[in-house]
């Protein structure tokens, strides 16, 4: 038993020191948000009378709006990659469609740099006079949630068995009415936990809004960007606007946790 | 209510054929079993029938109706999958309705039918129960249910009791055949045990790569086997098959047993002795065709499998006889009067009558 207690304090110590470094930049944005700026340029003060002024600063600042636009980018992005990610995910489950080849190189998307794509929906953008708005930056964010959503959901899809659908068909359904009340059903958790996921993925993007929409739509990455001005960089107000993109994200995590292995690992955990 | 007919029907993946020839007529209010080892085609001409396998050629009609390239959901019929296939997302009540669900009867008349035929089916305490919280037998029951809820044209079973114990699967059985009865409908069943085959049909059909075998009364089947393969494959303990030769009446191998069969003529011949023909008596080591290895007590009857000059055969004894049939004791052979069955040495075909 002396060797499992051992191992018990190993682990415990690990596990202490991953949620440490995970932490340590929350708090610490946390702490930064809440100092004067004389107070910033000593990181490790602890203790110190909290001043509200740079969350007022950025409260009263674009940021909300930003973080709106953000929003609307985010689902719009996960809306339409649900709809079509879903229905490409079961082609390719159920029919191989496109051979293996689709399968996993659909995710080679990833793997271009983001830099290669941006050009072209930047050009693309000019043409339709669709610049500095939101749209092309929602076009840009589909090119990498999509796949990526359609890749996560193959796996719930194939978790469903054949006869589920066949009996459908035989009890006198269409396949597309298969699909909706029988197939989609099953894979509703997946379906959630992919939303979350592209939901994160899109929220999270600075590079594509930085080029596609600079200025008045600027998305909340690209406004919290916004304070590293030509004065420096406004540590205070953006750590304040930093938590507010961050918490979405962390909440959204803590729901997806175990969806989010089990896509990752292609259905392999049984629900 | 109908006659389903199979009409030369194919099926091919490429080279590989599946099922060849296929010339099936189920009568109306018939139950019909095909029944063979995995991989004779018998689940893919179920599955034809139903329209989830297209056919290569050939025809299939169900009645007067021609569906051979019909959707599953124009043929009206109902099938009970092997693992059942219940909705996991729906409630017994509704899993029952579902198929209702497509026939645009009013919701609240499809449930008050579905509580109708799970009350029917032994299932009114578990309306609002989810599949997966229910036991096997109450899952089959429901898939039951949900089969005949549309009252269809064609049942069809895929090894629907497979996955029940021992002793469900006999309850079930002949619940399912109550059912079926009651209701008369044209059922086909798919399954490889030939004990729920025998018990099952009025008709029995036996598939051996993706041919018909042998077609007929249960008790046809078991009586005259077409061939070697279906004397092997159905009855329980299996056949005994020894090759050999006949001549005079009277059977032997090269090993030197002799089995007086009563059948004139001479032939190289595959001769078939069901268990239950083949009489062990207890004699002095001289006289001995066989001695016995080991003996199974199944209660009132034994399987005692002997070992006759090498060849290994199975027979079962009443289990009063036990006291002079022992292991290791030596016994003379016999035949059961007219119980042999005969076999083309070279074809494995039936020997009707004399042979040349």
């Amino acid at each position: 038993m002396k060797g499992s207690l051992a191992l018990t304090v190993c682990r415990i110590a690990l596990l202490w020191a991953a949620a440490i470094t995970v932490l340590f930049p929350v708090v610490w944005i946390a702490l930064a948000s809440l100092k004067t700026p004389g107070q910033l340029n000593d990181p490790f003060l602890i203790s110190f009378t909290p001043t509200l002024n740079a969350w007022r600063a950025v409260l009263s600042s674009d940021i909300l709006a930003a973080a709106v636009r953000s929003g609307i980018v985010a689902v719009t992005t996960v809306v339409i990659s649900v709809v079509i990610g879903s229905m490409g995910a079961y082609a390719i489950a159920r029919y191989r469609a496109g051979g293996t080849l689709t399968r996993f190189g659909m995710l080679a998307a990833q793997v271009l740099p983001p830099a290669v794509l941006v050009f072209p929906f930047l050009t693309m953008a000019y043409a339709l006079r669709l610049n500095d708005t939101i749209a092309p930056v929602i076009f840009a964010h589909l090119s990498f949630v999509l796949p990526v959503v359609t890749w996560f959901l193959i796996g719930f899809f194939e978790a469903v068995p054949r006869s589920l659908e066949e009996q459908a068909l035989v009890d006198g359904f269409t396949r597309f009415a298969a699909f909706r009340l029988v197939v989609l059903p099953q894979v509703l958790p997946g379906i959630g936990a992919a939303a979350i996921f592209g939901f994160t993925l899109s929220w999270n993007d600075l590079f594509y809004g930085l080029i596609l929409a600079p200025g008045k739509a600027a998305i909340l990455p690209v406004a919290i960007a916004g304070f590293n001005t030509f004065r420096g960089v406004q540590i205070g107000s953006m750590s304040a606007a930093i938590l507010i993109a961050v918490v979405p994200v962390v909440i959204a995590s803590f729901f997806i946790q175990r969806r989010l292995v089990q896509g990752i690992s292609g259905g392999a955990v049984k629900f | 209510m109908a006659t389903v007919r199979f009409r030369g029907v194919n099926k091919a993946y490429g080279s590989t054929h599946v099922v060849s020839d296929l010339d099936l007529e189920l009568p109306d209010g018939s139950f019909t079993v095909l029944l063979g080892p995995s991989g004779c085609g018998k689940s893919t001409s179920l599955r034809m029938l139903a329209g989830l396998e297209s056919i290569t050629s050939g025809e299939i009609t169900i009645g007067d109706r021609t569906v051979t390239n019909l959707q599953p959901r124009d043929r009206d019929v109902a099938m009970v999958f092997q693992n059942y296939a219940l909705y996991p997302h729906l409630t017994v009540r509704e899993n029952i309705a579902f198929p209702l669900r497509a026939t645009k009867k009013p919701r609240a008349a499809a449930l008050k039918r579905a509580d109708e035929v799970a009350e029917s089916l032994g299932l009114g305490e578990l309306l609002g129960r989810k599949p997966k919280e229910l036991s096997g037998g109450q899952q089959q029951r429901v898939a039951i249910g949900r089969a005949i809820i549309r009252e269809p044209s064609v049942f069809l079973f895929d090894e629907p009791l497979s996955n029940l114990d021992a002793k469900l699967r006999v309850e079930t059985r002949t619940e399912l055949l109550q059912i079926q009865r009651r209701l008369g409908i044209t059922c086909l069943y798919v399954t490889h045990d030939q004990e729920e085959a025998m018990t099952l049909s009025d008709r029995m059909v036996v598939m051996r790569g993706g041919r018909m075998a042998q077609e007929g009364t249960p008790l046809e089947v078991y009586s005259e086997p077409a061939d070697t393969f279906v004397a092997a494959f159905v009855g329980s303990p299996k056949m005994n098959l020894i090759d050999g030769g006949l001549s005079n009446g009277t059977f032997s191998t090269s090993t030197g047993l002799r089995l007086a069969v009563g059948r004139t003529g001479t032939a190289a011949v595959t001769l078939g002795v069901r268990p239950d023909d083949l009489i062990p008596a207890a004699v002095d080591d001289e006289r001995a065709d066989a001695q016995v290895k080991v003996i199974e007590l199944l209660g009132p009857r034994a399987i005692v499998t002997l070992d006759a000059a090498g060849t290994e055969l199975t027979s079962v004894v009443e289990a009063s006889r036990l006291s002079e049939i022992r292991e290791g004791a030596p016994v003379a052979l016999q035949v059961r009067t007219n119980a042999a069955h005969l076999f083309a040495a070279n074809t494995g075909q039936r020997i009707v009558g004399a042979t040349a």
